[in-house]
Order: structure tokens, then sequence, then C-alpha cells
């Protein structure tokens, strides 16, 4: 599905990935965990064409995205950007509808098929009694998934999420990864998302890659990935890591804390 | 009714604005009588002329262009300070305090230097000038106002603060260096004569349709250029390809309304910021609700320039500039509090 192979994005004489080899399956979960700098965002706007590479190549069912115009590439590959604050201007159905500009003509006319692609994406994203609310009005939990449906409304295979999860509270760490789950299996997407807590990725990744300075340390399940060993290693502090106890996956310790008690 | 029916409302506010201007002058003409001196010129329809010799020819040839020509440059200021402030992201936005008006105006005086408009071929020169004027100030502003990727508030305003005193600087200079008709000149940059007939509206006609046409029909792109450029590319939009069509046309917009009409600042700025008050930020209905509002916002100042100091009159764009000022700090205190509009 997305396959992304040796890729090497460089600012200036500064090379910020190397050589990144990821691939993701229809309807799996790949989250990309590093400490601060690694790369992780970089890789995420690379992938989604915001930024130049420098060498490498990105394909999605076999096709080189290089090749694609914008429009094409919106249409196989939808970003959810980080939570951040929205305005008032548009209400959540306008907002989403704009998800499907790389189906509109440049006028911005709504087809049909537009309308159906933006209601399916807002009872998706569990908004469709929102639609008429105006989006400054929401949560920040709302709003963040206001800004996943209008990256659904784009109907691609692929999803890229860029820590969709900061600044919001556990509640809706927890609701949103689960969504985005389902949808993954629902809809087949392959999902590539940046994620800073270690302990949501290993409940909800399917694959994890490890970046430290730019580098893919390890690709693998979140068992392989998720060890003391490499984490600790990684975010230079020592960690204790436990199974948990029904499903069997990583829980991260800070090892430092403990000691402190 | 007036929230569910913008068009309408906005339609019959000009209608208003229209007939009135041209009831006003120093001899009121009622409405009825413009309407049978107008339906008299329509072929095939036969009205007794009961009315004064004068009467329609102080309409025809005075009072219809000149309403005219301000309804035109009123609708293009409108368009393109909407335009603008979708373009950089803020409201505060105008032709006028971002410099562009400046620098059309700068282009405007430096092809009059070259030759001051006498026949309809001189005319086309000037908003030529103008147009180059326009787009070069906008390319510069934007440049130096650009934050990482941002156009913030304060860089925006002070950069065309900055460059609209080099150009105003400028274009003094050029008057002052060249045999220009120095009076008539400084008229125009205040917004004070438009050029009267009807050969200043046949020039600026096809200039201010097409650039009024082009940013009606832009609407979606401002839309999703709202999320940010970086945001407006994922979800498909060729930013660079959108960002020059706005520009151009915007500044071709500016570019002929001063080039006919002088430097008129803050229409650009009250019109589109009461829209979206009234009617939303949607600029697919902005910028058309915008060319309509902007027709009758001036015409409203024009009607006020020739009442205010009657028999003589004021520069429209003194006018503007005293309710636009306050109307800009008002707007400068409320947007401190919004992050994104």
């Amino acid at each position: 599905m997305l396959k992304i192979d040796s890729l090497t994005v460089a600012y200036g004489q500064k090379r910020v990935l190397k050589n990144i080899t990821i691939e993701a399956l229809p309807g799996e979960i790949i989250a990309l965990i590093g400490p601060n700098g690694a790369g992780k965002t970089t890789l995420v706007r690379a992938v989604s064409g915001t930024i130049p590479t420098e060498s490498g190549q990105i394909y999605v069912n076999g096709k080189d995205l290089s090749r694609f115009s914008t429009a094409e590439r919106a249409r196989v590959l939808a970003v959810v950007p980080q939570t951040r604050q929205l305005g008032g201007a548009y209400s959540v159905e306008q907002a989403v509808m704009m998800g499907r500009t790389a189906y509109m003509s440049w006028l911005g006319r709504e087809s049909q098929e537009d309308r159906d692609a933006v209601r399916l994406a807002l009872e998706q994203a569990q908004l469709q009694d929102f639609a008429d609310r105006s989006i400054a009005q929401l949560s920040g939990g709302e709003q963040q998934r206001v800004l996943l449906a209008r990256a659904l409304a784009q109907s691609t295979p692929v999803l890229l999420l860029d820590e969709p999860t900061n600044h919001l509270d556990l509640q809706h760490q927890t609701n949103l990864l689960s969504l985005i789950k389902r949808l993954s299996i629902e809809k087949e997407l392959a999902v590539l998302m940046a994620v800073h807590d270690l302990n949501l990725v290993s409940f909800f990744a399917d694959k994890v890659a490890l970046l430290v300075g730019g580098e893919l340390i390890t690709f693998g399940t979140p068992q392989e990935v998720i060890c003391a060993e490499n984490i600790s290693e990684a975010y230079q502090t020592p960690v204790e890591i436990i199974p948990h106890p029904v499903t069997g996956a990583p829980i991260i310790f800070p090892q430092g804390a403990l000691e402190q008690k | 009714m007036i929230r569910k029916r913008p068009y309408l409302m906005n339609t019959i506010l000009l209608l208003t604005a229209f007939v009135i201007s041209i009831a006003l002058g120093a001899v009121f003409i009622p409405p009825e009588t413009i309407f049978r001196i107008l339906a008299a010129q329509i072929p095939g329809i036969n009205i007794n002329p009961d009315w004064p010799n004068s009467f329609s020819a102080i309409i025809l040839a005075v009072r219809l262009p000149h309403t005219v020509l301000v309804v035109l440059t009123g609708a293009a200021l409108g368009s393109s300070g909407a335009a603008y402030q979708g373009l950089f992201r803020n409201p505060l936005a105008d032709p006028y305090l971002i410099g562009v008006a400046s620098g059309a105006g700068l282009g405007a005086v430096f092809a009059m230097s070259l030759n001051w408009p006498t026949n309809l071929l001189g005319f086309y020169l000037v908003p030529a000038g103008a147009f180059v004027g326009a787009i070069l100030t906008v390319v510069l502003v934007y440049n130096l106002a650009r934050v990482n990727g941002m156009v913030p508030m304060t860089t925006l305003i002070l950069a065309g603060v900055a460059v609209g005193a080099f150009a105003s600087a400028m274009t003094s200079f050029l008057m002052l260096r060249t045999d220009l008709q120095l009076h008539r000149a400084i008229s125009f940059l205040l917004g004070g004569s438009p050029m009267a007939g009807w050969n200043p509206v046949i020039a600026a006609l096809p200039y201010m349709l097409a650039g009024m046409g082009m940013l009606s029909i832009s609407g979606h792109m401002l839309n999703v250029l709202q999320f940010g450029e970086e945001e407006a590319k994922q979800m498909g939009l060729n930013v660079d390809r959108a960002k020059i069509f706005i520009i151009v046309t915007a500044s071709l917009t500016t570019a002929v309304a001063v080039a006919f009409s002088g430097v008129i600042g803050f229409i650009g700025l009250i019109v589109p910021h009461m829209i979206r008050i009234l009617w939303g930020a949607d600029y697919r209905r902005l910028v058309p609700l915008s060319i309509l509002g902007g027709g009758s916002a001036l015409l409203l100042a024009d009607m006020l320039a020739r009442i205010l100091l009657a028999p003589s009159t004021l520069p429209v764009g003194i006018v503007t500039a005293l309710a636009g000022a306050p109307f800009f700090l008002w707007i400068l205190r409320r947007a401190k509090r919004e992050v994104f509009w």
C-alpha cells in the first residue's frame, strides 16, 4: 500500500532523514516514535509532499508519488495535522468539504459525490450532530475529529497523522486512537502516525518505527521495538518495561521516576 | 430577512444608492424623472419628454457616468480587499493599508508623466502603469511581511506602511520633477476628481469586469488557503498557482480602480468586514457580496463628499479615511482576541 523507499531529506547541507524505508499494509497502523528532533514530523511532511526530498521514492499502490500533481497526491494520501486552535469562520461541514478540493474543479463546485463523501466522513468521525456548528465553538477533541473527518473526506487509501493526540486529555486521546484503529480496519487504510506517548503506541499500533537523529533504528511490532534497551538508548533515559497483564503490550516506566520514590 | 437573502439585500441597497446618487446635485432631479429619462433612451420606448432639456444632459453626460464609475471603483476596492484579506489570512489587509494602492498610484502617475491622458489611448496607458506598480508592491510587501510561512498582522502593516510611504514619496518626487499638471495629479491621488464623462468608464470597464469576474471565482481557493499553505497543499490545492492567480487579479482590479479614481482607502477594509459579520466568511459568497457592498459604500461616501461642503466637492478619499480610520482601530482591538477567522 504505502511504501517509503530509502527516503533522504535535507535542510540545506544538513540531512534530517537518512535512508528511511518503511512499508504500511492496508488496515495497518504504523507508529513513528523517537525523541524530540528525531525527524517524525519531517517524515510525515516529506511523505505528504509538503517538503522536498533529496533522494528515495514514495509509492502508493506501486505508483511513484513524485510523478503526481498536487491534486493527484491528495487523492491517495491525506494528512491529519497537529492539534491546534481552529477559529470561527467555517461550519464543520464546510471545513470537511474542503477535504474534497482535490476532486473539485478550481471553482470549487460540489458534486453529489462530494456531498456523499462528506456525509460519510462526518459519520465516521462521529460529527454528524455537529455539521452546522462553527468549528471555533468546538472543544479540542472535537476540533481534532474535524481535521480527521476532513482527511477522511479525501477518500484516500493512506492516512498520515502528525501527533494527533497532542494537547488532548487521556479520554480524548484514547477515543481518537480507537476511532483511527477502527477506521483503519474497516476502510483498510494504511496509517502512518507520529506519536509521543509510547504506552498508547504499544496498544494501538501494529508496527512501530523508532527514529533517532533522522535514522530508522528499528522497525517491527510493538513487542519487538519497545524494549528497555531500545527505548533507554533512544531517549537517553533508563526505563523499565513490563508487559500488560492482559494484552501483553509493553508498558513503559521511566526508571528515574521509580528511583525518586 | 437581511441575513437570509444577502444578494437581494445588497442589490436593493446598491440600486437605491445608485438612484439617489443620480438624483443629488446642484439641481435635484426626482427619481421618477430619472427613470423616465433613462427609459426614453431605450429604442422602441416612446416617452413624452416633459422635463427640461438640461435634465437629460445632466443625467446622461455627467451624473450617470460619474455614478457608474464610482460604483465600479467601490466594487473593485471591496472585492480586491476581500481577496487580499483571504490571501494574507489577515483581516487588516486592504489595498490601501498594504501599500498596493500607493504602488498603483505611483505607477499611474509615472504613466501620466509620460502622457497625460487626453485621448482614449492615454486612458489605457495609465491603468497599465498602475497595474505594474500594484503587482510590484504586493510582491514586495508579501515577501517583506512573511515570517515562517505566515503573514502576521504586525509585519504586514509595517511592511505595507513602509513600502506605501516609499511609493508616495516617489510619486511626489515625480510630480515635482516633471511638468505634470500638478493640481490635477494631487487631486487624483486624493481620490478627488474622478475623470468626467464616459471615456474613463469605457476604458475601465473591460479590466474591471475581467478582474472582478476572476475574483468572484476564486472563493473556494481562498477558503482552502485559510487553513494555511501547507494544509491547503495537502488537501490538493495547487497553492502556488492559486496565489499567483489571486495576486494578479486583485492587483489588476485595484490598479484599475486607482488609475481611474485615485487612491481611495478603507473601502477594501470596511466592506468585507461588515459582510463577514453579517453573512459569514465563506469566500465564495464574501467576494461577490463585497463587489455589491463596495459599490454601495463608495457611492455613500461619494454622496457625502458632494453634500458636506456643497457646492464644492470634497475628495472622496478624505471621506473614506475619516470613516475608515476609526473603523480600522476598532478591528485592530477586536482582532487581538481572535486567533484565526
